[in-house]
């Protein structure tokens, strides 16, 4: 029972594979240990990301041509993507103006951290701690009851979510509190972990993989075991492409989840 | 055993240094995001979308200038084919016209040679005739005295006589 | 490992739990997203109403799944 967890202490022993475990998620402080500003390893992955991030969309941008080359095309073809298959296929042109900004900054933040676990040196994807993908929730979640106040009002937006028609009144004592605890909770929490365990998912996968062909190419003094190992390389290699489709599609899940739930404040009819 | 629960339960919770962190780097990246650069690329589609456009515009009027062109080149020709047509048709009348004033004319010329002709030939008859009736009479009147002598010297006889004679003749020429 | 225990199961029962857990999901899961496949098949010009529908339903089912995995570590 204990095996998963204490497997971390037998690596010495050297006669079991290095597995990943949850530790890879709490990692040490390295830096300003005990300071609100202190540093971790993902933290440091998140820093760096962020910097190339904006070093490269900054120099693309400063850069942008009328007429655009390679790089910029393929920029331009992810901010039109976000624009039109995200936002506006959801919300309708006229809504969507306002959330574009909104939706393209989280769509390719998180896309980009996420592709952090898949390259070689950061190898931990910068939303795999559960606040990143938090605050990210809590910016959606402050977006969709802020447009539910303006546009509807909080006492009319709360009686059509807690209280909605046709729905005979035994029911709504079931009905009511759940959907006050899809609004307040649910949302923002499914947004949250449902990132972070896909991160932590991956991460966990590619790490086995890669750990179990070290262990059985290099380690284990058993030579017929040596295309198990291969083969664990050949799922290790597969995995990491799996884990760079997961990380863009949970971008995209994160970003058509936000408009989706910040459409629904919207009234219904146009 | 319950370090590691603890650990376990301990990824869900929060710690402050991440999300001091992530809030720095989220407010960090929307601000480069909103203030430089999605504006930046608005501007870059907006331009672009402004000359695409200016350009269908400038195609569109060259276009049509084209098909004005055109038009006034088709009804040009028609007119030309117009014109040509009614010139032959023009020449065509002509010479008809032509040929019939030469053909009346000539008829006229004909008819007036063929009442010439017969006039003068009427006059010649005339002529003829006239100078018949005095040759003759005085020849005859020679004649006759030579072989009646003297008998017929009276004007007057002589005269009857002859009106006489070219009355038998002129009979006898309408009798024949 | 003594002499007498034949044979062992290592491991976390959690795993196990969690693999229960997600078999629900799952199957709605696969209901929801093939039913919308369906739809927009049958009417392609509701594709993008379908799909918004979609999405919320994902969300709320895979809540579920997501909380099986907060509960392996919340109760181990």
């Amino acid at each position: 029972m204990a095996g998963f967890y204490s497997a971390q202490t037998l690596v010495a022993a050297s006669n079991k594979p290095d597995y990943p475990t949850i530790q890879d998620f709490l990692p040490p402080e390295i830096l300003f240990q005990g300071t609100p500003f202190a540093i971790n390893r993902i933290i440091l992955v998140r820093i760096i990301a962020t910097v190339v991030l904006l070093l490269v969309l900054g120099i693309t941008a400063s850069r942008a041509k009328l007429v655009p080359g390679r790089w910029q095309s393929a920029v331009e073809w992810v901010l039109d993507f976000v624009k039109n298959s995200i936002v506006y296929e959801v919300m309708g042109e006229l809504r969507g103006k306002r959330y574009v900004p909104m939706i393209t900054t989280v769509f390719m933040t998180i896309a980009v951290f996420n592709l952090c676990g898949e390259i070689s040196g950061l190898n931990i994807a910068a939303t795999a701690t559960i606040t990143m993908p938090l605050v990210f929730a809590i910016w959606t979640f402050g977006q969709y009851w802020g447009a539910a106040i303006r546009e509807k009002g909080l006492g009319t937006y709360l009686k059509e979510e807690l209280i909605p028609e046709g729905v005979p009144a035994p029911v709504l004592i079931l009905v009511a509190p759940m959907n006050l605890l899809e609004i307040l909770i649910i949302r923002p929490l499914s947004l949250t972990i449902r990132l972070f365990a896909n991160m932590m998912a991956g991460h966990i996968v590619l790490a086995l993989c890669l750990a179990t062909t070290q262990f059985f190419l290099f380690e284990v003094a058993n030579k017929a075991m040596v295309p198990l190992g291969g083969l664990m390389f050949v799922a290790g290699f597969a995995m990491t492409l799996f884990e760079m489709f997961i990380a863009c599609l949970q971008a995209f899940i994160f970003a058509i989840l936000s408009t989706v739930y910040i459409n629904l404040s919207y009234p219904e009819n146009d | 055993m319950t370090i590691a629960a603890a650990s376990g339960i301990s990824l869900f919770i929060p710690q402050t240094y991440d999300i001091v962190w992530s809030l720095i780097i989220l407010v960090i990246i929307a601000v480069f995001f909103y203030k430089f650069f999605l504006p930046k690329f608005q501007a870059i589609f907006d331009e672009r979308a402004a000359k695409i456009e200016g350009g269908m515009a400038k195609a569109e009027k060259a276009q049509q200038e084209a098909e004005t062109a055109k038009k006034k080149y088709e009804d040009q020709l028609s007119e030309a084919r117009v014109a040509a047509s009614k010139i032959r048709d023009d020449a065509r009348a002509e010479a008809s016209h032509i040929i019939s004033d030469a053909r009346s004319r000539a008829e006229t010329d004909a008819t007036q040679i063929t009442a010439n002709a017969q006039r003068s030939i009427e006059s010649q008859q005339q002529q003829a005739l006239v100078s018949l009736r005095g040759e003759v009479g005085a020849l005859a009147t020679a004649l006759a005295g030579k072989i009646l002598g003297s008998k017929l010297e009276s004007s007057d006889v002589q005269k009857s006589m002859i009106d006489t004679m070219i009355e038998q003749l002129n009979d006898g020429k309408k009798e024949r | 490992m003594d002499m007498v225990t034949l044979a062992q199961v290592a491991g976390n029962l959690s795993a196990v739990g969690y693999g229960l857990a997600a078999i629900g999901p799952g199957i709605g899961l696969g209901i929801v997203i093939g039913k919308t496949i369906e739809g927009t098949a049958r009417q392609p010009e509701l594709g993008g109403r379908l799909q918004t529908l979609m999405w919320i339903g994902v969300g709320l089912i895979e809540f579920l799944a997501l909380l099986g995995i907060v509960c392996g570590f919340l109760f181990s």
